[in-house]
């Protein structure tokens, strides 16, 4: 009888697991900061692509060519879990404050994630910020959280990335090219 | 009596048959294009332009890509005038869109006046896309179901097609530049 309970806690724990492993790699949802950035925002973008997404889109690009790169950006997108994109616009410097901009932090302050850039100037809420997710020694994610005086961005990408050839995305999907170059950038100091 | 439950069981049967078809007709639990369409009429109090001749506009994008672009659905609101709350309009097409479209972008302007979705589904080789713009006093809602593989192709062939032209355009160009330098020197 013992072991029947010792089994049924062992495939508690796995089920557990599984769910919470499953959880880290699906897409945020969305914070309610987003909602009251967007209501004071002149313009907002939002992109959300999943697993499925991102795989059936890697078939629009084209590698017929023979471009070892093409192809290589082409098995990374087919390989990632998900992008996220926010992107707010607004009509007055300095729109948000600090605490919204930690708050938009805040999800990515667990132990998957390794700050590796945080950038700030004084006295206002401007900065760049730069997590990556390592497992096992791959790089399984990033996020970019990019704030200037009329413009937030927030750039999430899970999935393997090869930080080489991360740039490629930039312009796709809704990935602002400046954020992605920028953090590749910082990322290599 | 016979006949009684014959003439029930002929009654019945058209009821069964009908009914799915009128609940969808008044638009109350269809999903996709015309449920979308419908569902922007009834909330703004407007009605959608109907383009004439898509099923052959269609048709004829369908067979000069290969496939790449078929099911073409569209529907043109001019004089869009009603104020548009952003959040309750992407609520309202998501719902109308019905199950398996996800919304992939969402643009929007504060006020309401600019409004773009696009909803994706897969649908086996090819990638269903429902766009809805509003632009000012104009909405656009557009279907069509695209072959990525397909209209890649199309592109590179029409690429390599438009570049060895441009290619020869720039040799007729060379040739005639060197012609017309010819001629300076004789002139000279």
């Amino acid at each position: 009888m013992k072991s029947i309970w010792v089994w049924v806690g062992a495939l508690a724990l796995g089920i557990a697991g599984a769910v919470s492993a499953y959880g880290q790699d699906s897409l945020p949802a969305p914070s309610p900061i987003e909602k009251t950035l967007a209501a004071r925002a002149t313009h907002t973008t939002e992109v959300t692509l999943d697993k499925n997404m991102l795989a059936f889109a890697a078939k629009f690009m084209d590698d017929k060519d023979g471009d070892k790169d093409d192809k290589q950006v082409k098995e990374m997108i087919q390989n990632l879990k998900g992008v996220y994109v926010r992107e707010y616009e607004f009509d007055k410097d300095h729109s948000y404050t600090s605490d919204e901009v930690d708050g938009l932090r805040k999800y990515f302050e667990s132990s998957d994630w390794s700050p590796m850039v945080h950038e700030r100037t004084k006295g206002i809420a401007e900065g760049t910020d730069v997590y990556l997710k390592i497992v096992g020694g791959q790089l399984q994610g990033l996020f970019v959280l990019d704030a200037e005086a009329r413009q937030l961005s927030l750039v999430l990408i899970l999935g393997p990335i090869d930080l080489d050839k991360i740039s490629a995305l930039g312009g796709n999907f809704g990935i602002p090219k400046d954020a992605v170059k920028k953090a590749q950038k910082e990322v290599r100091k | 009596m016979k006949q009684t439950w014959f003439g029930l069981l002929v009654v019945g049967g058209i009821v069964a048959v009908m009914a799915p078809m009128i609940v969808l007709a008044a638009g109350g639990t269809g999903e996709g294009f015309e449920a979308v369409v419908h569902g922007i009429e009834d909330r703004y109090h407007t009605h959608a332009t109907q383009i004439p001749f898509m099923g052959l506009i269609s048709g004829i994008a369908r067979v000069s890509t290969h496939g790449g672009v078929k099911g073409m659905h569209v529907a043109e609101f001019e004089h869009f005038d009603a104020t548009v709350d952003g959040d309750e309009f992407n609520a309202l097409v998501e719902k109308r869109a019905g199950k398996g479209w996800e919304r992939m972008v969402r643009d929007t302007s504060k006020g309401g006046a600019n409004q773009t979705l696009i909803l994706v589904r897969p649908e086996g080789e090819h990638m269903g896309m429902l766009v809805v713009d509003l632009s000012g006093h104009e909405m656009d809602v557009v279907q069509m179901s695209l072959n990525p593989q397909e209209l890649t192709k199309q592109l590179r062939d029409h690429h390599v097609g438009s570049h060895s032209h441009d290619s020869n355009d720039d040799r007729n160009y060379d040739s005639k530049e060197s012609d017309s330098k010819g001629e300076g020197t004789e002139s000279e």
